[in-house]
């Protein structure tokens, strides 16, 4: 067949589907409920076949890079993503987010290693040798700490600000913490170490500073309540990050590039529920812990609990069982 | 053959082509989104600021947004382009043609922590100019490309004339050789036209400007007009 025949018995298709092209761009929501929009795979699949046809007939570049165009946009259309659904992403909160961090074990173990053991010497450390405060925090920083809590501020664990004020810092401080570590897990796990291991300091040894100096009353009150949630969100994250790292280092039985797209796959998930327990974390660091006037029992109670809590859901989140598989 | 077009088959047996954006767009793509980004912080801050200390917290939420939630929201609901992006014609896409989704959105913007590294995007610029497909770590960690939007543009059409059938039997290739000159003689300067179409005086027996009119005819010829 000639290329002119075969324009003269397509084209007026080819017409059509380009108008309903731009249609959609300018009205998006109301050309797809339009009748032709159920039309549409068919006429992208016939487009297609026209090109493949056009293509293998040696017709000129008028039409094929015209039905290429067409088939361009078509495909664009035809493969959007689909719009999100809220009951995946609590499906996803309460199982498939604690099934992930199972399935990766071994590296949330060491990153759980490689973050509280710094953390638990500094602890020690200052407990034995009180004077190693002034050689690892300069001491502008020493008074900040003990002006946050100091057992006669009415507001632990903060010098100023109020609750929102808190929470937005929290959030932007937190999650961008979280975020980068998993990141730097590129950089063959080494960024994550990193930061692993210096906040796991950082946060021992003030821990062990507060503690030896008399204000571990109040530190403790205020850290107990967030601290499931962001403790081991961190530690997800650098978990993520350093099975992003191992990855790359030891692809196993793949490629390195699909591998390190499965790895990111991975590490993504975790990054985003990283961010929404940082996010709990947040909410409770500045609307709960910072209440003073509460007795010990009712802080120390409610942090035990959510202990249990964080580590069972998980522990067992999105087991077989429960779900009938 | 030096050619950032990379061509991709489709489950409907066609080949998409890509042409991936090289680092310069990018960078004007970027710049310009960093630009936008501090404009909204700026004017978002006189407003919040009413609210005190308070305030404050909502500004800090608020460049959180736009820090980690900015690209990730715009590539996924405006077709793969941040307004930067689109201002410069390029588009996200996965590394099958098809629109970029949420999750290797997520990749590819939480990456440029790495890729930001020395300064500003010295690794980034170093992958692209390494990758074949001018990709960065977080695009090569996210399986997706970025690629100009903007299609070629299509060949034009052959101007109508009476056909006249080719004296001898062509080559399906050099059949398409001079269909596609007759297409593409619009844009060469007449000079330039005669001179080709002086190659063919063996063919069509005439010289200049009468040899373009013969070889347009039976172009005419070709595509089956009458």
């Amino acid at each position: 067949m000639k290329q002119e025949r075969f324009v003269a018995l397509h084209g007026r298709e080819w017409d059509s589907l380009q108008s309903w092209f731009s249609a959609l761009e300018r009205q998006p929501k109301r050309t797809l409920r339009q009748e032709q929009a159920l039309d549409f795979p068919s006429a992208y699949r016939r487009l297609c076949h026209h090109l493949a046809l056009a293509r293998g007939r040696g017709y000129s570049h008028e039409v094929t890079d015209r039905l290429q165009r067409l088939a361009q946009q078509g495909h664009r259309v035809l493969y959007r993503p689909p719009a999100p659904r809220w009951h995946r992403v609590a499906s996803f909160l309460v199982a498939g987010f604690p099934q992930l961090v199972r399935s990766q074990w071994r590296c949330m173990l060491a990153a759980a290693v490689l973050f509280y053991v710094p953390a638990l010497v500094m602890l020690v450390l200052m407990q034995v040798r009180p004077e190693l405060a002034h050689t690892v925090f300069s001491s502008a920083q020493l008074a900040q700490f003990e002006k946050m809590y100091d057992p006669a501020n009415p507001r632990i664990g903060r010098s100023s600000g109020t609750d929102l004020q808190m929470f937005g810092f929290y959030v932007m401080n937190n999650v961008s913490i979280a975020f980068r570590t998993f990141a730097s897990g590129l950089l063959f796990g080494v960024g994550a170490i990193y930061v692993l291991g210096a906040n796991g300091m950082l946060i021992g040894g003030v821990a062990g500073h507060l503690t030896a100096i008399g204000y571990g009353a109040p530190f403790w009150r205020f850290v107990v309540g967030h601290s499931p949630f962001e403790l081991s969100a961190l530690v997800i994250a650098g978990g993520a990050g350093l099975q992003l790292g191992l990855t790359l280092l030891a692809p196993g039985r793949r490629r390195r590039g699909p591998a390190l797209v499965a790895a990111g796959w991975i590490g993504a998930q975790l990054a985003l529920g990283a961010f929404a327990m940082l996010l709990v974390a947040a909410f409770i660091e500045a609307y709960w812990s910072s209440i003073a006037a509460l007795s010990d029992p009712v802080k120390f109670g409610s942090g035990a609990l959510l202990w249990v809590l964080v580590l069972g859901w998980l522990w067992r989140g999105g087991r077989a069982g429960r779900h009938g598989a | 053959m030096i050619d950032t077009i990379r061509e991709i088959e489709t489950p409907e047996g066609i080949s998409l082509r890509l042409r991936a954006a090289g680092a310069l767009p990018r960078a004007q793509a970027w710049t310009l989104d960093l630009l936008l980004r501090v404009g909204m912080l700026f004017f978002a801050t006189i407003p919040l600021s009413l609210f005190g200390l308070g305030g404050n917290g909502l500004v800090l939420l608020l460049i959180f947004a736009l820090m980690w939630a900015y690209s990730v929201v715009f590539e996924v609901w405006w077709n793969g382009q941040t307004p930067g992006k689109r201002a410069l014609g390029l588009r996200v896409v996965n590394a099958d043609g098809t629109p970029v989704t949420w999750l290797p959105s997520v990749v590819r913007n939480l990456m440029r922590v790495v890729d930001i590294l020395p300064g500003v995007y010295g690794v980034g610029l170093v992958s692209t100019l390494i990758d074949p497909h001018a990709r960065r770590l977080g695009d090569i960690v996210a399986g997706t490309l970025v690629i100009h939007a903007g299609e070629l543009p299509a060949g034009q059409q052959v101007p109508a004339m009476e056909a006249i059938p080719l004296p001898v039997v062509l080559a399906v290739d050099e059949q398409a050789a001079l269909v596609e000159f007759t297409e593409r003689a619009g844009q060469l300067s007449v000079p330039r036209q005669e001179e080709l179409a002086n190659l063919l005086t063996p063919l069509t027996g005439l010289r200049d400007t009468a040899a373009i009119r013969r070889l347009v005819a039976h172009a005419n010829w070709l595509l089956g007009r009458a």
